[in-house]
């Protein structure tokens, strides 16, 4: 016997919740701008020495290695995958470029190619992780992991337990000389974020990260070859590691094996904070460079109210962990299986 | 509740040889353990002498103890990577605390390396952030905190008679820290094979999903395996201490690498579930061997980072469970 | 000679070369026979139905038909010409797109890159992309079906039945690459839409007809008879008729999509060993909600299987977990024996006696590198412990009488999971529930699925005995002819909401043909 339910009830349709569509201007697109304004407000009202022009100079400079090396990091994120070899990579770069230019530990005096060797060396070391990931299928994190340390062990193979110390004029101006009040670091990161973003923007390189990061499947589907593109990726970034390390080289007259020390952990925060998230497919290079000011604008301006600096380290840890737990709330479902 | 069923005439099983990558990846560590030690006494015919073993084993017994306790985070399914940075951080706590509380010191920095462990595992599994992030984030919070507490300088022991029992020597050979860490290795691996601990933690491994599904205590035994993870660094910091004199906020910075080296080359897949605490004990001496043994081959102690480097990526590569991640990232 | 008339023959013209045709399509699975020789056939400029219900193939066959999916034998022809599809792209390429059910876009691209992805062709030179030749590319295609989507816009940021239409715009695409009417497969397209949405897309396939051939496949026959020329139905992995929609009535498909109804005796319903039903039900669920099903009532008596039937986006599966405490609710109240359940989570559940049994068997159901005695005691632990330790001797004898109770066939109980056949894993994922002997209610979720005959009639048998154990049971069945043999009441559920319920005593089953209707 067939029974109905007893209330006539306008049996309307159930339709599942759909995924609204994102219109204008999203949170996590407009936050860290408005948020860099007003920390910088904050610190200009609680220090007269922070708003100083030498000390915005400062921040600018202090910021140009960490922006280039999260330009780098930024298209490995929008994929979807974590880079944790800047460090390693850097330090590699570093100390090949001290090599080769004009130093005081053997003759050598290649100049330009010296530096487009050095990033040569960061750009194969990155491809090695995309080729790790992709042939190996080992998961970024450890391949990364494992280049870092080929590239310090590289670093200090060169190191050979003597400091090279760099006499070439050039690559010490970059980091002395002045343009328009601004160093060449400055100069030169303000390019490569220029640059990451033409990439970003303009070519299937850019693009097909970007996707890869949102839907990697739907590009296979379309016949896409998408392994090549990752290793590209990684090589690409590693390419930006490699200037950033040609540029501590600069900064410090010397290659130091630590030349990327710190840069790997506060490049993922610059980009997290600035809204790239880790899962891939949303934020870009201009989100990490605003992330990169915010980081190095908090950090400047606690050193100046007095705040000591060993908490840097850890003010970053903490706002990774609440940038990631902020994005990933909004999307939890029950029995999400989170590694 | 009576319930039968009767017999169906079907084909029952369908055998699957375990491959041969299977087989070797099981023997790993006791392979690469056994092909060391060979290479080395070959290069250099006094190192297999008491001594220069126990001096080797007296170097990996911190590297051990991390090792074996960050190995129950990763049988999960997930990674911890605060370990060293944790262990350093405790290394401060020590030397600071001995002095106030003598023999209580110990057992009070391992109790808050475990706390802190556990708070790592919570935020991890309250707030659905990957482990890895976490610990990531751990590692900083705790350098800093290492850092400032001890003034960016090292904390020397002055009274080290309630730790200094650690650099006595068992049965005249063997040093009191390898004992002590075989022993809590062997007291986890008993408590987690001898408790429903072990199904759980494999089954979270294998199939998170499905281990909640059948009812399996997922979150808890999460917290809890990054909890002994936090309480082993903690011991391992004590180790170091004893044999340093002194804490210093970067002591262990420089074990994380070989501590996820001896993981992965003991044969723990890093996607979950299949390995073992013991594993990690071999990969530990494994690594622990390289290092010592570099200089004795003629390697310069420079390619000992290579060397981790190149071991992480192809032991992943080895013990991966392909059919479980569909896309790598 | 002069011609002043002559007769003229004029010959018929011949019959078009039909856009699609498939010739007896077979695809098998392990334990299953998903196609079992399918005849279809698309003509040009028409839109085709597909209709059939849970396991008729209807799924495979566009799998099939788009590259996905290798079929065992048979034949497909494009315009006349034998075809071997081999990927997605191969098919695009032969002119076959689909667009799919979950939405095959990337989100954060512009709806232009995906529309062109995969063949930017002119759009991007030496890599480097030419936006306004993109948006050229992109406007072309929403032309031909006459959207007004920015073509640049994000593609998240467009409403659902708008990337719909870019998901039409990018099939569409294959016309450039095949240079043929392409033939436009749609699948469940209007499961997500609301109404006004329906109406616009339906206007839109009917504008696809000029220039395309569409195959439109949907639970809801009401639409199918609406937009279609013709539909075809499947049944049980073949085609058994088709019919032009003009004067078709509902029921004659429900007829074609049932069949002859099936013999229910080998559900091993006996009417002697059946206790008493209980006057007061055990499990009371009173205006459940949550994200896929609306106010759904349930009772169910200790001793009763309750079958809950549904096709596609009924929801059924969802109430099921949400049971469980594995999905969340946004109102309702669900009381076992009394007792209000909080159904925070699996825990809480598996504590007051309920099981689960998943539909996914190999990724929900059981951990497949983990022994049969592993995965059989994973839930319950006081049976195999003396206190805080595991007892070997205990776990071993527990599982060894479950393993000859309900004759699992394994080697041994250390043998791991994956190695047995999909029947075996199955019991041992069912034994589960039963060792502690205090299970109230199960929840068993399509338990035959992937199962050959005698597995599927051991599982009933298990499922009888337990019932007439006390233990109550909610079961959602892979066929109409599983849910009436072995369920005493039938729920329908439709779209999110119980549409009807009906008796199912032995002696008075009702018809598939009688389910079907409140179904669709």
């Amino acid at each position: 016997m067939l029974t109905s339910p007893a209330e006539d009830t306008e049996a309307t349709v159930v339709v599942p919740a759909r995924p609204r569509p994102r219109r204008g201007v999203s949170f996590r697109d407009a936050g860290p701008p408005v948020a860099l304004i007003v920390i910088f407000a904050i610190f200009a009202a609680l220090s007269p020495q922070f708003r100083s022009v030498a000390n915005v100079q400062n921040i600018l400079d202090a910021a140009a290695v960490l922006a280039v090396v999260a330009c780098g990091i930024t298209f490995v994120l929008m994929m979807g995958s974590i880079d944790l070899s800047s460090a390693g990579v850097m330090g590699a770069s570093a100390l090949a470029v001290a090599l080769l230019v004009e130093n005081n530990r053997n003759g050598n005096d290649l100049g330009l190619l010296g530096i487009a060797l050095a990033i040569l060396l960061a750009a194969g070391l990155g491809a090695l992780s995309g080729l790790a990931l992709v042939m190996l299928k080992v998961p970024s994190f450890m391949a990364t992991l494992g280049v870092s340390a080929v590239g310090l062990g590289l670093a200090t193979l060169m190191f050979d337990g003597v400091q090279p110390n760099i006499s070439d004029a050039m690559l010490e101006g970059w980091a002395t000389g002045r343009f328009l009040g601004f160093s060449g670091l400055a100069w030169i990161a303000l390019g490569c974020v220029l640059l990451g973003w033409l990439i970003q923007r303009y070519t299937r390189l850019g693009r097909y990260a970007y996707a890869i990061g949102g839907a990697e499947e739907v590009l296979a589907l379309s016949g896409v070859k998408v392994a090549p593109f990752k290793v590209a990726v990684f090589t690409l970034a590693g390419a930006f590691y490699g200037l950033g390390g040609v540029m501590v080289t600069s900064q410090l007259g010397a290659g130091l094996v630590q030349a990327g020390k710190g840069y790997d952990f506060a490049a993922i925060t610059a980009a997290v904070v600035g809204g790239t998230l880790l899962t891939g497919g949303r934020g870009g290079v201009l989100h990490s460079a605003v992330g990169v000011l915010l980081i190095t604008v908090l950090t400047n301006g606690l050193v100046q109210i007095g705040v000591s600096p060993y908490w840097q380290g850890g003010v970053q840890g903490l706002i990774v962990v609440a940038a990631v737990a902020a994005a990933v709330i909004p999307q939890r479902r029950r029995n999400q299986v989170v590694k | 509740m009576t319930v039968t069923v009767e017999q169906a005439a079907e084909s029952v099983v369908q055998p699957k040889a375990a491959g041969l990558s299977q087989r070797l990846t099981a023997w790993m560590p006791v392979i690469a353990l056994v092909a060391i030690l060979a290479a080395l006494t070959v290069a250099d015919p006094g190192f297999f002498t008491q001594r220069s073993l126990t001096a080797a084993a007296m170097t990996a017994a911190p590297l051990i103890v991390l090792a074996a306790g960050a190995t129950l985070v990763v049988l999960c399914g997930g990674i911890d990577l605060s370990i060293a940075a944790m262990a350093s951080l405790s290394t401060v706590f020590l030397a600071l605390w001995l002095p106030d509380l003598g023999g209580l010191a110990t057992p009070a920095v391992i109790a808050a390396a475990a706390a802190l462990g556990a708070v790592q595992g919570v935020a991890h599994v309250v707030l659905r952030i990957p482990s890895f992030i976490v610990t990531l984030g751990g590692m900083s919070i705790f350098s800093a905190v290492a850092l400032v507490v001890s003034d960016a300088g090292t904390v020397p022991v002055t009274d080290d008679s309630t730790i200094s029992w650690l650099n006595l020597y068992v049965a005249r050979y063997i040093p009191m820290s390898v004992a002590v860490a075989l022993l809590v290795v062997t007291a986890i691996a008993l408590v987690v094979r001898l408790t429903p601990l072990h199904s759980w933690v494999t089954a979270t491994g294998y199939s998170e999903s499905a281990a909640r599904l059948a009812g399996a205590p997922v979150d808890l035994v999460k917290i809890g395996a990054f909890c002994v993870s936090g309480a082993c660094a903690g011991l391992a910091a004590v180790m170091l201490v004893s044999r340093n004199f002194s804490g210093n906020p970067s002591m262990a910075d420089n074990l994380l690498l070989p501590a996820v080296a001896a993981i992965v080359v003991g044969g723990t897949a890093i996607t979950g579930g299949h390995g073992g605490l013991w594993r990690s004990v071999a990969g530990a001496l494994v690594v622990t061997l390289l290092r010592v043994g570099l200089p004795i081959v003629g390697v310069p102690s420079a390619y000992e980072q290579i060397l981790y480097g190149a071991i992480i990526v192809a032991a992943v590569a080895l013990t991966l469970d392909r059919s479980k991640v569909m896309v790598i990232k | 000679m002069s011609i002043d008339v002559e007769e003229k023959f004029v010959t018929p013209p011949p019959a078009p070369v039909p856009a699609l045709e498939v010739r007896g399509l077979v695809k098998h699975y392990p334990g299953v026979k998903a196609l079992d020789g399918v005849d279809l056939v698309v003509r040009p400029h028409e839109v085709l139905g597909l209709a059939g219900e849970n396991g008729a193939g209807k799924s495979t066959l566009l799998k099939a038909l788009v590259g996905l999916v290798k079929p065992d034998a048979g034949e497909i022809y494009v315009r006349g010409e034998r075809v071997r599809l081999r990927s997605v792209v191969n098919a695009a390429e032969h002119g076959i797109g689909m667009v799919f059910q979950e939405q095959s876009l990337v989100p954060n691209l512009t709806a232009a890159e995906n529309i062109v992805l995969g063949s930017e062709g002119a759009g991007v030179r030496g890599g480097i992309y030419r936006w306004d030749r993109m948006r050229r590319l992109a406007q072309e295609q929403l032309d031909k079906i006459g959207s007004h989507i920015d073509p640049l816009a994000r593609t998240d940021s467009l409403s659902f039945a708008d990337r719909q239409m870019v998901e039409i715009a990018k099939v569409l695409r294959i016309e450039q690459r095949s240079q043929h009417p392409p033939v436009i497969i749609l699948d469940e397209p209007t499961s997500v839409l609301e109404a006004k949405e329906i109406e616009t897309l339906f206007a839109q396939v009917r504008r696809l007809r000029e220039f395309a051939s569409v195959i439109f496949v949907s639970h809801r026959l009401d639409e199918v008879l609406d937009v279609c020329d013709r539909v075809t139905v499947l049944r049980s992995g073949r085609s058994v008729g088709e019919v032009p929609t003009a004067g078709a009535a509902p029921a004659e498909l429900h007829r074609m999509m049932i069949g002859s109804t099936g013999s229910d005796d080998h559900y091993h319903d006996n009417v002697a060993t059946r206790a008493e039903t209980p006057a007061r039900p055990r499990l009371v669920v009173r205006g459940l909600s949550g994200r896929t099903f609306r106010d759904v009532d349930l009772d169910v008596h200790a001793g009763e299987i309750v079958g809950i039937v549904g096709v596609h986006g009924s929801g059924r599966e969802d109430v099921c977990r949400a049971l469980f405490g594995a999905e969340p609710t946004t109102a309702g109240e669900v009381t076992l024996d009394g007792a209000v359940l909080q159904l925070s989570g699996t825990r809480a559940a598996c504590a007051a006696g309920i099981g689960y049994v998943p539909a996914e068997r190999k990724i929900e159901g059981m951990v497949g590198p983990m022994s049969v005695a592993e995965n059989m005691t994973l839930t319950r632990q006081r049976a195999r412990c003396s206190g805080p330790l595991v007892s070997p001797r205990k776990q071993a004898s527990l599982v060894d009488s479950w393993i000859s109770r309900l004759s699992i066939r394994t080697p041994h109980r250390g043998t791991p999971i994956q190695r047995l056949s999909g029947g075996n894993q199955q019991k041992v994922v069912l034994a589960r529930w039963l060792v502690s002997g205090d299970v109230r209610l199960l929840l068993l979720d399509h338990p035959t699925r992937g199962l050959d005959i005698g597995a599927r009639s051991e599982v009933y048998r298990l499922m009888r005995e337990l019932a007439n154990s006390g233990v109550a049971t909610v079961l959602l069945a892979d066929s109409l002819e599983e849910a009436i043999g072995m369920s005493d009441r039938i729920v329908v559920m439709s779209d999110g909401r119980v549409t009807a319920e009906v008796g199912c005593p032995s002696g008075a089953k009702p018809t598939p043909l009688d389910l079907v209707k409140e179904m669709v």
